[in-house]
């Protein structure tokens, strides 16, 4: 659809209008139409205090979008403001937390209707403890396994470098490293 | 300009297999024709991929729409940046810019590289001229950006608007510089391989090279963490998206390369290991790019349905199976030279080092691919998302963290245990200080309270080594502190240098901790409505809704909502976040409406403000206000970490530079004279 | 027509480029980059004796640093310290011994250079065929006329 110019001047008169006027007038009713509303991104309803509510945030963020944005649900539906299926989701969230569910069962009950894909992170029950378990456990075998080896490597040498090694030095010999040394330093 | 640049592209084909050939039957014979033949050709290489990429961007700035690659990406209206960027925008455009770094990187390491390691540079352009080969059939056989349509539409369909921002213009072109330019450590390893000279003279030909591509996957990541954190609207930078993964997997076993490069400098050791960790960081490299620029996430079925996967797959079947029996085939030349001298040393920690640094690797890997193991397992589809990798990979990443502490307290060689006592005492003291104090003001997050804890220990061993540094030159050499600081940095780049990135590393971990208090309000405000929130640090922040206007710009519809912020009653500036609507150039919208938001960063935090849209078409916006501490500290963590790279890899100075000026001066002298005397 | 003849400019150019040495035939001294003056620097050096040297400036500068016990410090030294006096002792011998001409393209350096060995330190050498200077232990810088 075609915007001219004037037409969007007059819009720019107009927005700082009720701004003001929301501010100086009290004004309760209904703020004033946009020029453009279609333009504005969807429609958005008047935000709800479920949408703050910690518990709800608490228990969507467990719960994967099914969109297929890969967010949990409280993440897509305050950034996708495209997604019609994250509002749809917190509606029906919302539902089941108002029937005096726990948090718990909300998330069950998603899992019973979505399947297993709908939770953000693996339920920590059979297989699903060796995606959780499996790289810390590597990383301590593969690091007992390293330590011992290089304990035990380590000490051999050091016991021989004793008896053959350690002697002192000469001071001719001492003063000829010192000469090298201040070569190679200049 | 198709006709050219698919010409290019041709030639480029045929030279890249000639380079392979020459360059190896030039290495193995040492036939100074062929390898000078293999030399030219990655020059001639570099030229034709240039003019083949010019060809692609001459077409998109002409608005050439019958290239089907501009019409998919471009736009008349399309402002010229982005028409540049468009080049990289989509996966045909990306394959031939990667193949065109590659030639420019494979150019450069013929270039710069010193004759000491001339032995080296055929093989290296063998390999280089196999990578671009494989890049240049994919591009001319997977996904050609010279196609053209039957028709001319009258437009293009224009770049994704979340591309239209300057972070996805530099973003990655940094990040492919990282991914390609481990190309070029990886060429040297199979080099030192097939010509099998496995001493440490192919570590030092690429030290500078194993840093730089370092420091640009760094900072490709990080500038991909902007982008998303600016651009996508969560008011977060890092979700464990398996694109992201993808580029955190190379960079890790690149930074397990950077340490481990050190053992076998310094002790002649780990020169199988190293071998293996470059070659795994170019597979996941290629890797990287693949997903990145496939879209392939999670499913083994799409990957083989797009022609571009076959290739990838095959590609990185048959370079792990070479890679694997060049290794193999080499194995007793990759002998150990010297053994470790105490179990407590330097040289000990840098393998546990290296051994949490690949094990972080191996973590996200396997996240990324554990729905495919439990469908495969299980038959259960399962989403791994970022509560599972954050409690997996935060344990890791804190004790690399303890370990950037420790490390650098150790003496090379060996150290003994009461010694090192008395060398944790101070840092360890500042630390918990630190801790008690903020445990005090209350901060309730052990992960977060840890993590400060242990940043706090690391910055006092940074900063007690420098000082010590300091004092033992001043002493050694009775220099004055302010030179003495000036040559301990200056003589030894690579260590302190190296401490200026743990430093950059420790501010990222400061700033991720911030996310642990993100505070998050949605509202929906009529203009002169206020919401106040209160902060972290336990400020009233308040938000009163200003207007919306709407207005036209370049090529969107633009409706602004802004809010103006009081902090405690005080008034500290006004947020205008946008909607866009993206229109072509007949004013038809194009792409659904994207979301700007506006932020206001300082060190303590960000205000993140997103206009979520308007209620029944009326100036009533939904408003979604983030409270976002400490984010600004991981964008400054990268800036230390470059200016850290930096100090490293800035070149000359050492005391041996002066002194060849010199010899070269004697010598020169002694020629003319020779001369004189001879006529 | 302008872009076809564009494109065989290109071709023709980098053909020529590539197959020009095998035409040729270039010898040795059309190898590597002419760089004017291959510095080496210390930590990179082949020589066995600034090795051992380093180490011992390192073991050096991490006793005063406090970071090395006495006792460990003595034990390192002594043993860093015969290291690079065997080494001294080696490369001294080594300079005395024209090197053989097994590389081709080495004996023809050699050849052209003769006796102007020079060391980026200790400046022209009079030693032959050396790699490092016996003086320092520096490699033997290779300057291109």
């Amino acid at each position: 659809m075609p915007i001219d110019r004037r037409g969007f001047l007059r819009v720019g008169a107009l927005a700082v209008l009720p701004a003001l006027g929301g501010r100086l007038g009290q004004d309760t009713t209904a703020a004033a139409p946009l020029y453009q509303p279609d333009l504005a991104g969807r429609p958005r309803e008047r935000v709800t205090d479920y949408q703050n509510d910690p518990f709800i945030i608490g228990i969507e963020r467990r719960l994967r979008c099914t969109c297929g944005c890969n967010l949990d649900i409280y993440t897509c539906r305050t950034t996708d403001f495209t997604c019609t299926y994250s509002p749809a989701l917190h509606r029906e969230l919302v539902d089941l937390v108002e029937q005096h569910l726990s948090a718990d069962e909300v998330v069950a009950a998603f899992v019973a209707k979505y399947g297993q894909q709908s939770l953000m992170a693996p339920p920590k029950e059979g297989f699903n403890w060796a995606g959780y378990l499996l790289p810390g456990v590597a990383i301590t075998l593969v690091g007992s396994v390293l330590g011992w080896v290089l304990l035990r490597r380590a000490r051999a040498p050091v016991a021989v470098g004793d008896a053959a090694v350690t002697g002192v030095l000469s001071t001719d010999d001492e003063a000829r490293l010192r000469t090298e040394l201040d070569k190679l330093e200049s | 300009m198709t006709i050219l640049g698919q010409l290019a592209l041709w030639l480029a084909l045929l030279l890249s297999a000639w380079g392979a050939v020459v360059g190896y039957l030039g290495g193995r014979r040492g036939d100074p024709a062929l390898i000078q033949s293999a030399r030219r050709t990655t020059y001639a290489l570099m030229g034709l991929l240039t003019v083949a990429s010019l060809a692609l961007v001459v077409a998109l700035l002409k608005n050439d729409f019958n290239v089907t690659y501009v019409a998919s990406y471009s736009s008349r209206n399309l402002p010229t940046a982005y028409k540049l960027s468009a080049f990289y925008g989509g996966q045909a455009g990306s394959l031939l810019f990667w193949a065109w770094v590659l030639t420019l990187f494979a150019a450069a390491a013929q270039w710069v590289t010193g004759r000491r390691y001339a032995y080296l540079l055929p093989y290296v352009a063998a390999v280089t001229s196999v990578v671009t080969l494989f890049f240049v059939s994919v591009t001319l056989f997977g996904a050609n950006p010279f196609e053209r349509l039957d028709f001319t539409p009258m437009d293009g369909r224009g770049l994704n608007p979340q591309l239209q921002n300057p972070g996805m213009v530099i973003h990655p072109p940094m990040l492919y510089l990282g991914y390609v330019s481990i190309t070029i450590p990886f060429a040297f390893a199979v080099a030192a391989l097939l010509s099998r000279r496995l001493d440490v003279g192919w570590l030092h030909a690429i030290r500078k090279w194993t840093l730089l591509s370092w420091v640009f996957l760094s900072v490709g990541i990080t500038l991909g963490m902007w982008w998303a954190y600016v651009e996508l609207g969560w008011g977060g930078y890092w979700a464990w998206d398996p694109v992201e993964n993808a580029s955190f997997l190379p960079w890790l076993t690149m930074t397990a390369f950077l340490h481990s490069v050190m053992i076998q400098e310094k002790r002649g050791m780990l020169k199988r290991w190293n071998v293996i960790l470059v070659g795994f960081s170019f597979a996941l490299s290629i890797f990287g790019t693949f997903i990145t620029r496939s879209g392939i996430i999670s499913s083994v079925h799409s990957f083989a349905q797009s022609p571009v996967g076959t290739f990838f797959a095959w590609f990185l079947l048959l370079g792990g199976v070479f890679m694997a029996w060049l290794t193999w085939s080499r194995w007793d030349l990759l002998q150990t030279e010297a053994r470790l001298e105490s179990a407590l040393s330097r040289e000990a920690s840098f393998f546990f080092n290296n051994l949490l640094l690949v094990g972080m690797a191996f973590s996200v890997l396997w996240g990324t691919v554990f729905p495919m193991i439990s469908e495969l397992v299980r038959g259960t589809q399962v989403t791994v998302g970022p509560p599972f990798f954050n409690q997996v990979n935060i344990p890791i990443g804190l004790a690399l963290l303890a370990l950037t502490g420790i490390g650098p307290l150790i003496a090379w060689r060996k150290a003994s245990p009461g010694h090192l006592r008395r060398q944790f005492l101070a840092p360890v003291g500042v630390a918990l200080v630190v801790g008690a104090v903020l445990a005090a003001r209350g901060m309730s997050d052990a992960y977060a309270l840890l993590a400060l804890v242990l940043a706090a220990f690391v910055t006092a061993t940074i900063g007690l080594e420098f000082w010590r540094g300091v004092g033992a030159r001043h002493r050694l050499h009775g220099e004055h502190y302010a030179l003495a600081f000036a040559r301990l940095v200056g003589r030894n780049r690579r260590r302190y240098g190296g401490y200026i990135v743990h430093l950059g590393i420790v501010t990222y971990f400061v700033g991720f901790t911030g996310a642990a208090f993100k505070t998050e309000l949605e509202a929906s405000l009529k203009p002169g409505e206020s919401v106040t929130m209160q902060s972290p640090y336990g400020e009233a922040l308040t938000f009163t809704h200003l207007g919306v206007s709407q207005y036209e710009a370049l090529n969107r519809f633009v409706s602004a909502a802004s809010v103006e912020i009081q902090r405690d009653g005080e008034r500290i500036g006004i947020l205008t976040s946008e909607k866009r609507q993206h229109v072509d150039s007949f004013g038809r919208a194009s792409f659904e409406p994207s979301t700007e938001a506006a932020i206001k960063s300082d060190l303590r935090e960000d205000l993140y403000v997103v206009y979520a849209g308007s209620v029944d078409g009326t100036e009533e916006a939904v408003y979604k206000f983030t409270i976002n501490p400490l984010v600004m500290w991981v964008w400054l963590g990268g800036a230390i970490l470059v200016l850290g790279g930096m100090v490293t890899m800035w070149p000359g100075g050492g005391p041996t530079d002066r002194a060849a000026q010199r010899a070269l001066e004697g010598y020169r002298t002694q020629l003319a004279a020779t001369e004189t005397a001879a006529s | 027509m302008l872009e076809l003849l564009a494109g065989v400019v290109v071709a023709v150019a980098a053909l020529a480029l590539v197959l020009e040495p095998l035409v040729r035939q270039p010898g040795v001294e059309g190898l590597g980059v002419p760089d004017d003056f291959d510095a080496t620097p210390l930590e990179e050096s082949e020589s066995p004796k600034v090795q051992a040297l380093l180490a011992l400036k390192e073991i050096e500068f991490d006793r005063a640093t406090g970071k090395l016990s006495d006792e460990d410090y003595a034990q390192l030294k002594s043993r860093y310290g015969r290291d690079a006096l065997a080494a001294m002792e080696t490369e001294a011998q080594q300079s005395a011994v024209v090197a053989g001409a097994d590389d081709p393209a080495e004996a023809l350096i050699q050849a052209v250079r003769q006796d102007l060995q020079v060391c980026p330190a200790c400046g022209p050498r009079p030693e032959t065929g050396a790699t490092f200077c016996s003086e320092c232990g520096r490699p033997l810088a290779v300057p291109v006329s």
